[in-house]
């Protein structure tokens, strides 16, 4: 499967004019989406539009726009998880009476691909995968089989979640988060438990047509596991499996978050290679959500070499053409995802 | 491309706690609506439900599933999960293999808990032990973890066609080689949150539905859990099975948020995606579950959408009066039906039916009776527009 | 309170209450349909605005169907509100 077409919307400088070369800083440990002027929807649809389906479908317009799809495929874990709080609200507020329907509706994962499927009058494949930490990952999976299964079709695949007041004090009482405020900028320093929240929305065009792709899926593969030596053992079989003899990955991008819980993972897959291969990071960037391995894919795609605020270790290889996505959610859900970059960085 | 073939089943719904007792239920006419009696809203006895009358605790006991944060979803589910496991001869060695894949759709997950998940959102210490519970994912994490799945493991929310979607997907991913079994179907419990989101849209009938009658009143949600255990053709000699899954179609009408399109294009759409996969033809059908909730909106549209692709539509009815509206296991659970009736030669009348709609005067089997099937439809449409069709053929 | 200042307050709480941001009161004109043409709203909207009508005037409509009747237009709304409120 190849991508053609990428856009990210982050708490970075990702939506037109990308420029992941400055960091912005953010100390309140929850990295907000920057959110563009969406004057791509329509004011009476945006009007109803809570913030994951907004960015969704902002992420989304400009590729709808160049090429019609067969169909629209989406990795959310919680979906419009601020409308959901807000019909919840009312139905305590109002003990049960009457309530707006308008929240109820936009509050099931399922309304950013039907919203987009609304807005495209697109009646093709449709489907929202919501498995948590591998919602995106399952969706990656399901576009790749649509394409093996039609292989001259187009389909649109993203990936969206949100931080709500709701959820990250849900996810702080859980013990995701930090306690204490960090930078973004020293995620990687701090040695407590806990890491910081983020959001985005971040959608790619796919398609079977190797000619001008941006990049190609050459596989991915999700587990279940709490046990690093699991991980490690299931990486090395990965990449026996779908790497050529001799055949080396120029770099590994991890999803490291901070979380001193989760560092052993990180480890683990890191052992697995050698001066070759150049370590990156992402999340300093677009801070932990279910669906954030999706930043990675768009970073692996991103056309000029990867800033230096994102490499954790300077590799020998001369140039970046075989990525290794490994990302880690809360050390029980993780994921492989092997890219071959096919344009010049 | 193989063959794919149900080899075992399982369900708990508010007609009975396992497949046989759905099947006598249905046989007998007998509906599972009723005042709601577990759980507290204001609309207990204002909008009779489909509930499972066996308490959280209950179910958990009998379960021995006694992990912490377990919702009520998640032991309907397991309940479920575990009968068409050993139906389907399922080890425990199979079962946490990594060609064994477990693929589950939801849409109110651990939201059941709708107070709990309001104080965890508004207090700042001292969390439920709920805390990872709240999301669809959670009940097949659930599952996951207390059989040490190895295989793929996949949730989809498509709203009420979630687990037609997780059996369409899971039979995929059989077709293409990234499993060799899998358990695929959906959960929902009944819940604070969706009865006053349907009650907000109008949509919540004040008394038992009545699918496809003229003077239906709207829908009764309901509760359930079922799951069927798909395999390939080669690797099931000797094994018992019970239908072949032929076909399948998933299509959006992107028309509007909470309801469908007049003529119909989504169901229409969904329903013709799944006759081509199968490669049959209109008239091939020998009886079609439909979704059939009793809206207004949902058996006019169906309807039509039925009478424009077959013309003259095939022996159909809606379980739905019988189960209530399981949503995001509505799939699963008409999925199962689906394959009784092919597997006993037999179909399910609809319950509560006097007058045809006007507009189509259409009218859904009203009595059980013995029939030569050779392919069933089992349709569902979700709020967005989601809409998907399954397929099943008699072995 | 005179017709004219409750249709203006009508106004504003339908732009509120729908979150209608790209939309002021002056831009509602009195006798507009409020769907369909006009404004644009569709059947959630006119949950919405029975709701409205429920919290701010304190009047029930059960049957939706009926609310189509009234909310027609900022007029034939706010005669109905004048009618029947109850707060």
């Amino acid at each position: 499967m190849y991508i053609h077409h990428h856009t990210c919307i982050s708490p970075q400088q990702t939506f037109r004019n990308a420029d992941v070369e400055a960091l912005q800083e953010n100390t309140d440990n929850k990295l907000k989406a920057k959110e563009p002027v969406y004057d791509g929807i329509p004011p009476g649809i945006l009007r109803r539009m809570g913030k994951a389906v907004r960015m969704g479908i902002g992420a989304a317009i400009p590729i709808i726009k160049q090429q019609s799809t067969d169909g629209i495929i989406i990795g959310t874990a919680n979906g419009g998880m601020e409308d959901c709080i807000k019909f919840l609200n009312q139905i305590i507020a109002y003990d049960e009476g009457m309530l707006t329907p308008g929240n109820f509706v936009q509050s099931t994962p399922n309304a950013i691909a039907a919203q987009m499927g609304l807005l495209d009058k697109n009646r093709g494949y449709n489907i929202t995968h919501v498995h948590r930490g591998l919602a995106f990952e399952n969706a990656l999976l399901d576009a790749m089989l649509m394409i093996r299964e039609n292989p001259g079709n187009h389909y649109l695949l993203g990936a969206v979640d949100e931080i709500s007041d709701y959820n990250y004090n849900i996810d702080l009482l859980d013990g995701c988060y930090k306690n204490e405020k960090i930078s973004n900028k020293a995620l990687y320093t701090t040695s407590s438990e806990g890491t910081i929240a983020g959001e985005g929305a971040v959608m790619f065009l796919v398609n079977n047509d190797a000619e001008n792709a941006l990049a190609k899926i050459n596989a991915i593969q999700t587990l279940h596991t709490t046990d690093e030596t699991e991980v490690r053992h299931a990486l090395r079989q990965f990449m026996q499996q779908h790497f050529a003899p001799g055949q080396k990955a120029d770099m590994l991008l991890t999803g490291e978050n901070g979380d001193n819980r989760l560092l052993k993972y990180y480890t683990a897959a890191e052992s697995l290679f050698d001066d070759h291969t150049t370590v990156a990071r992402f999340k300093h960037m677009c801070g932990e959500y279910p669906t954030a391995s999706s930043v990675a894919l768009w970073l692996a795609c991103y056309p000029q070499p990867l800033p230096p605020h994102m490499i954790k270790k300077q590799g020998s290889a001369a140039a970046v053409r075989n990525i290794i996505i490994y990302n880690s959610y809360r050390g029980l859900q993780h994921s492989f995802i092997h890219i071959v970059i096919t344009h010049k960085k | 491309m193989s063959r794919i073939f149900v080899t075992g089943m399982g369900m708990i719904s508010a007609i009975g706690d396992a497949v046989q007792k759905n099947r006598e239920a249905l046989i007998r006419k007998q509906s599972g609506i009723s005042t709601l009696t577990l759980f507290n809203t204001k609309y207990t006895g204002l909008r009779p439900c489909g509930e499972i009358k066996k308490g959280t605790q209950e179910l958990k006991d009998m379960l021995h599933a006694h992990e912490k944060g377990t919702t009520r979803s998640s032991a309907l589910a397991l309940h479920a999960f575990k009968e068409a496991a050993d139906d389907a001869g399922l080890s425990a060695q199979q079962l946490s293999s990594p060609h064994t894949a477990l693929i589950g759709g939801s849409t109110v997950g651990g939201m059941c808990l709708t107070d709990e998940l309001y104080h965890d959102a508004n207090r700042s210490e001292n969390g439920s032990e709920y805390l990872s519970s709240y999301d669809c994912a959670s009940v097949n994490l659930y599952l996951q973890k207390r059989y040490r799945m190895g295989g793929i493991i996949n949730t989809i929310n498509t709203a009420c066609s979630s687990s037609s979607n997780a059996i369409m997907y899971g039979a995929r991913l059989l077709k293409n080689g990234l499993a060799k079994c899998v358990i695929a179907g959906g959960t929902d419990s009944l819940a604070k949150f969706t009865i006053n989101g349907f009650n907000a849209l109008h949509i919540l009938s004040p008394e038992k539905c009545a699918p496809f009658d003229r003077d239906r009143k709207g829908l009764n949600l309901g509760e359930a859990a079922a799951f069927l255990v798909l395999e390939k053709e080669e690797d099931i000699a000797g094994k018992k099975t019970y239908a072949e899954l032929t076909g399948y179609g998933n299509s959006n009408d992107a028309f509007h948020p909470s309801s469908l399109s007049d003529e119909g294009d989504g169901p229409f759409l969904c329903m013709q995606k799944a006759l081509e996969k199968a490669g049959l033809s209109a008239p091939a059908i020998s009886f079609i579950n439909a979704h059939g909730t009793a809206t207004e909106n949902n058996d006019a549209v169906e309807s039509r959408a039925m009478l424009r692709l077959f013309g003259t539509p095939p022996p159909f009815a809606s379980t739905k009066a019988n189960t209530g509206h399981t949503l995001g296991a509505a799939g699963a659970v008409e999925a199962v039906f689906s394959v009784l009736s092919l597997y006993y030669q037999e179909i399910y009348p609809g319950l509560h039916f006097s007058n045809a709609i006007a507009a189509t005067g259409l009218k859904p089997e009203t009595h059980y009776r013995q029939m030569s099937l050779q392919h069933v439809m089992s349709n569902s449409f979700g709020f967005g527009g989601n809409c998907t069709s399954l397929i099943f053929s008699k072995v | 309170m005179e017709k004219e200042q409750l249709k203006q307050q009508l106004k504003e709480q339908i732009i509120q209450f729908l979150n209608l941001t790209s939309v002021k009161p002056a831009d509602i004109k009195d006798d507009e349909p409020l769907f369909g043409e006009g404004l644009g709203l569709d059947s959630i909207d006119s949950i919405e605005l029975i709701v409205l009508l429920s919290r701010e005037y304190g009047i029930t409509i059960q049957d939706p169907k009926e609310g189509r009747k009234i909310l027609v237009d900022i007029n034939t709304m706010a005669d109905y509100i004048i009618l029947h409120q109850t707060k």
